[in-house]
């Protein structure tokens, strides 16, 4: 996965975006001053859990919704106001919205034949399309004569088959089982680079966001709350519901001892010091509560023998590649740990007194 | 554990039901069995014949209020059907807008309304008309028949629109469809089956009402059910019989052919 450049173009560049459902007392803000850009060829995912806003901004972006106030260029070009079929963007619905009454083949040829393209062009692009996907037997089936998968695949040979600058995924994959999400998932992946269309893609999942995305974004009520890479989101969630909602995590409560503009040495409970790195923009003053992130896989755990951090254990869950590790801190703070098994056969025994160490820079200051 | 609630189960359930039965099919079947009767009584069966369908159909005038019949049928539950479809589209592919509810009691009027009531308002529009136009043709008779059809037509037209997945024709405009092409291509063939259910219902009910034909129909206007009537008044022939037993078959048919459309998932 590289990071796409960030000097190449913006596919799509969303200025002071919002959205408001309703009018008066009842009025709902869908998306609150929304300001978004995304590059290129990248695959971008909208994360959040449901009613955050992901799937209004893709509507707002599809044009099924029209923006309240704000800005939206595609390729340069302002598209606010416009319909669905002005738009060089394609959807992939969740619930894949296939023509019951078209074939196969008829549902992937459709927007070409919008398009007005002259039947050999859509005959041919719909081999293609295809062959892509891998239908090429099922072609003259009815959408309710092919299986979930198979619908799926068709969906997005319908939405590419139009060559649209943009491809826009509603959890595509959420009415798949476990075995077949795996394998839509690189799929997706394997399309996306070899079509080179930038493909902007809304997951609840953020397992799904951080094994495909080149970049993510994590909504809440209808705001951004965080834009990066994969690991930058992972590694330094600058609030706590990012931290919370991705991956498992450790919060703890602790004093700054002294700040600079990126690190603060902070006192843990029990009075070891670490350095902790700050959010942009957070300029915490000696003496301060912060709350840190610790990974569980980010702390390492001794046995036998002083240490700066203290903590007892309580129970493990064995997890075979590696087990989780519950244990209590001094000041009563409970915090999990995750440990390799290889090298390590035997978890520690419940109420067993060990150390923690942390990685370099695992611990990582947030905004409350 | 207390038996679940079952109607069946009630002291005389068999009993209502029978006669239920009995009430509504038993004069239908009498009236079936005499048309084949070889003498003129309706009470004394006389041997097996087809003489009464032979005196039916050899009747010019039976001829021609039957072919009146389903002329104004087709024409009166077709334009219905148009009608009835725009109404459908435009009740529910439109977001929400004050007095929807009201429209929605409008065109399903003459259901509510009691038929006389809407005979007698169309007679005194029509004899208006009349005089002021010096029209007397079948146009009249066409307009209220549209009019009494429509409401028919509209629900199951606006039934089969409710429970079709919106998306579908997001996608189709997503695909660079115009409102007009995801019509055409997606809302309009997805349709046809409530369009034909429609068109049926509506054509059933032209061809039974005889209320507002009564009302409406100029001399030598009579439709089969007026005309029915109009002999009945005089003599009742087994010849009348048969016409029933025909015109009962059609409406059997037409009302399978409903049923068959109407559950046929697309």
């Amino acid at each position: 996965m590289s990071e796409p450049d960030p000097t190449q173009p913006s596919e799509i560049e969303i200025t002071g975006l919002s959205k408001t459902f309703g009018q008066g007392a009842s009025a709902f803000t869908a998306l609150a001053d929304i300001d978004l850009s995304i590059r290129t060829g990248e695959f971008f995912t909208l994360l959040g859990p449901s009613g955050c806003g992901k799937t209004t901004l893709l509507r707002v972006i599809a044009g099924f919704e029209q923006p309240t106030t704000g800005s939206l260029k595609i390729n340069g070009k302002e598209v606010a106001g416009q319909g669905p079929n002005a738009r060089p963007v394609n959807t992939v619905f969740q619930s894949y919205a296939l023509f019951p009454h078209m074939s196969v083949a008829q549902n992937i040829g459709f927007g070409l034949k919008m398009l007005g393209r002259p039947a050999a062009e859509v005959k041919e692009t719909t081999a293609q399309m295809l062959k892509l996907v891998q239908m090429e037997a099922m072609a003259d089936r009815k959408p309710s004569e092919i299986s979930g998968g198979q619908q799926q695949r068709v969906a997005l040979a319908r939405a590419l088959a139009p060559q649209p600058r943009v491809l826009l995924l509603d959890e595509p994959l959420s009415a798949l089982d476990l075995k077949l999400r795996k394998e839509m998932q690189s799929e997706l992946k394997r399309l996306q680079t070899e079509t080179g269309i930038t493909f902007v893609f809304v997951t609840h999942d953020q397992e799904e966001a951080l094994t495909m995305s080149d970049r993510i974004a994590v909504m809440s009520g209808g705001r951004i709350l965080q834009l990066g890479a994969p690991n930058d989101i992972y590694n330094s969630p600058a609030e706590r519901f990012v931290a919370d909602f991705i991956g498992d995590t450790n919060f703890l409560t602790v004093k700054v001892v002294e700040a600079t503009d990126t690190i603060a040495q902070v006192r843990l409970p029990g009075g070891m010091l670490q350095s902790a790195r700050l959010p942009e923009g957070m300029h915490p003053a000696a003496g301060d509560d912060v709350t840190v992130v610790i990974r569980p896989e980010q702390a390492n755990l001794t046995e036998g023998g002083a240490s700066p951090l203290s903590a007892t254990v309580t129970h493990s869950v064995f997890f075979g590649t590696d087990t989780l590790v519950h244990v209590t801190l001094v000041d009563g703070t409970p915090f999990t740990l995750r440990r390799q098994n290889a090298g390590n056969p035997t978890p520690p025994a419940p109420g067993t007194q060990v150390g923690l160490t942390f990685a370099h820079g695992a611990l990582q200051v947030i905004r409350e | 554990m207390a038996r679940q609630f079952s109607i069946t189960r009630l002291p005389g359930f068999g009993a209502i039901a029978l006669l239920t039965f009995v009430l509504l099919y038993l004069p239908i079947i009498i009236l079936v069995v005499f048309s084949f009767n070889a003498n003129q009584s309706q009470s004394i069966w006389g041997g097996f014949s087809l003489r009464w369908y032979e005196a039916a159909f050899q009747n010019q005038q039976v001829r021609d209020v039957s072919i009146r019949s389903l002329w104004l049928a087709l024409v009166a539950s077709g334009c219905a059907t148009v009608l009835a479809t725009l109404a459908a589209l435009g009740t529910t592919r439109v977001s929400r807008f004050k007095g929807q509810t009201i429209i929605y009691a409008l065109i399903n009027q003459p259901l509510m309304v009691p038929e006389v009531v809407t005979g007698i308002a169309l007679l005194i529009v029509v004899a208006f008309l009349k005089v002021q136009t010096g029209y007397t043709g079948m146009g009249y008779l066409v307009l209220a028949h549209t009019a009494f059809c429509i409401p028919f037509a509209y629900l199951p037209i606006r039934a089969r629109l409710e429970t079709m997945d919106r998306t579908l024709e997001q996608a189709a405009s997503d695909l660079y469809a115009s409102h007009f092409q995801a019509f055409r291509y997606i809302t309009l063939p997805l349709l046809v089956p409530g369009i034909l259910a429609g068109f049926m219902l509506g054509f059933v009910v032209s061809l039974d009402t005889v209320v507002i034909t009564e009302f409406v129909k100029s001399a030598g206007q009579d439709t089969l059910p007026t005309y029915m009537l109009g002999q009945l008044r005089r003599a009742v022939t087994p010849e009348m019989n048969a016409i029933a037993t025909l015109f009962l078959a059609l409406s059997l048919c037409v009302v399978t052919l409903f049923f068959i459309v109407t559950s046929k998932r697309g």
